[in-house]
């Protein structure tokens, strides 16, 4: 079981923080949402990111198990 | 602090309550941290961080209507789209979320940085020719915002020194002098309607957020004139008043703290962690209110439905559950999850632009003014005088 990084998007309002504190990981959309970059889904160990997800105000950055293995 | 009170009776949120507020909030958050105040027709209040995210995640239970804003902002109609629930809300809010996106605020950066740059150089040559002595706020901290989001709002620059005083009579006077508030309201709802007609006549391109207000659709429709005019008049008083107070409380610290000054003047990159922790702690926006819709239990106390419930957004930035030292100003405080622009699906619109104006005023300010200390005792909130010396280069 692998794990990996997403934005649940019913949370997300679009604060931002996510990517004023780790922009290699996280991009704004058209409208303001967060998503993650793709091929950044498994750094949800690193420094930075762990960051973000202690200051989004939604709380909206979550980790999930996924069926696929890496 | 004296010996701590058991309870804070009749909480309020505005002008000279906010003096000592920190200290009722310190109240609240130990011993009642849902309670009541008779104040503004009476209304329930939330102080707990985890409490006021919990409200805020729940729009069935606690609605916006009839207001957000408690007392009201000079008018009874109400405003868009703050006090608008779902499920017309999120079409009237999706208007303008592309504009304010981090991506489209940084294309207005290098026009804020010269703003910024020439209210830096007035602060200068102001205290030259008054003993060193200016008032930052008259000529820095309330200018920015008028200039910034005039310019990207539409609104014409002739008409800019009028905004300072509908603003005060509207934000700071409708607690103890509605009728001015009132007055003022109407000022400005003249004002909007005679824009919007004029624009509507005479065509043009724009690209303003008054014409996006103006060519947008919401459920398939334009929207209606009325409703032209209650999303301008709240734009209005958003855009202006709470940037000004906000870059205005963050000079006041820094003027007490000439540690914290010269640490962000040597090391600009740690502004924007700064201003996090700015407005954690003397945020424009301290409560906010809502309508309870159906009977709930926070901490134990029942909520009635038709209750108005106060959401204390500043009194959750000083939870102790979440906040280490949650008094204390820490400029380099890095876990910072707070409340100053709301959350759920009301959060500030304009925060990503109301962010970098702040981040760009205090790097300018310090940039290029020497240091300052203050010079008229005055008081961490409000738009009001904020009178500083300052110190050869």
């Amino acid at each position: 079981m692998a794990k990996e990084l997403y934005i649940d998007l019913s949370r997300c309002q679009g604060h931002a923080r996510c990517w004023a504190i780790a922009p290699e990981t996280f991009g704004i959309d058209d409208e303001g949402y967060a998503y993650v970059i793709e091929g950044r889904e498994g750094s949800y160990d690193e420094e930075n990111v762990r960051k973000a997800i202690r200051n989004c105000p939604e709380r909206s950055i979550l980790i999930r198990e996924t069926e696929e293995s890496q | 602090m004296s010996e701590q009170k058991e309870v804070v009776e009749d909480f309020d949120f505005h002008g000279e309550a906010l003096d000592e507020i920190f200290e009722d909030y310190d109240v609240m958050l130990n011993k009642c941290p849902v309670g009541h105040s008779s104040k503004y027709g009476g209304f329930t209040y939330i102080a707990k961080s985890e409490d006021i995210f919990a409200a805020e995640q729940d729009p069935d239970t606690f609605a916006v209507a009839p207001s957000m804003l408690l007392p009201s902002f000079g008018t009874d109609d109400p405003l868009i789209p703050i006090d608008i629930d779902p499920p017309t809300h999120a079409g009237y809010r999706k208007i303008l979320l592309p504009l304010f996106t981090p991506m489209n605020i940084a294309s207005l950066e290098p026009g804020m940085v010269e703003t910024a740059k020439q209210l830096a150089e007035d602060v200068i040559s102001a205290a030259a020719d008054n003993d060193g002595v200016a008032d930052v706020s008259k000529l820095f901290a309330r200018p920015m915002p008028t200039i910034v989001f005039s310019r990207l709002a539409g609104y014409p620059e002739e008409d800019w020194p009028k905004f300072d005083q509908w603003v005060d009579d509207i934000i700071y006077r409708r607690t103890k002098e509605p009728e001015v508030a009132y007055a003022a309201g109407g000022k400005i709802t003249e004002y909007f309607d005679a824009m919007i007609k004029k624009r509507e006549a005479e065509g043009g391109e724009y690209n303003d957020l008054l014409d996006k207000v103006l060519n947008s659709q919401v459920d398939g429709r334009e929207l209606t004139h009325e409703e032209k005019i209650s999303y301008s008049f709240l734009l209005f008083l958003a855009g202006l008043d709470t940037t000004a107070w906000a870059l205005r409380s963050s000079l006041w610290y820094l003027a007490g703290n000439p540690k914290a000054q010269q640490q962000l003047r040597d090391n600009p990159d740690e502004i924007p962690t700064a201003v996090e922790e700015f407005l954690r702690t003397l945020s424009p926006v301290q409560a906010m209110a809502r309508t309870c819709l159906k009977d709930t239990v926070v901490q134990g106390k029942e909520i009635k439905a038709g209750e108005r419930v106060v959401l204390v957004f500043g009194a959750g930035n000083r939870d102790p559950e979440v906040y280490e030292d949650p008094h204390d100003i820490k400029i380099d405080r890095e876990d910072n999850r707070h409340l100053a622009f709301g959350g759920g699906i009301h959060r500030c619109l304009g925060s990503n632009l109301a962010r970098k104006e702040m981040v760009i005023g205090l790097e300018e300010f310090l940039k290029r003014v020497p240091s300052f200390e203050h010079a008229g005792g005055e008081v961490w909130h409000g738009v009001g005088p904020l009178t500083l010396r300052i110190g050869k280069e």
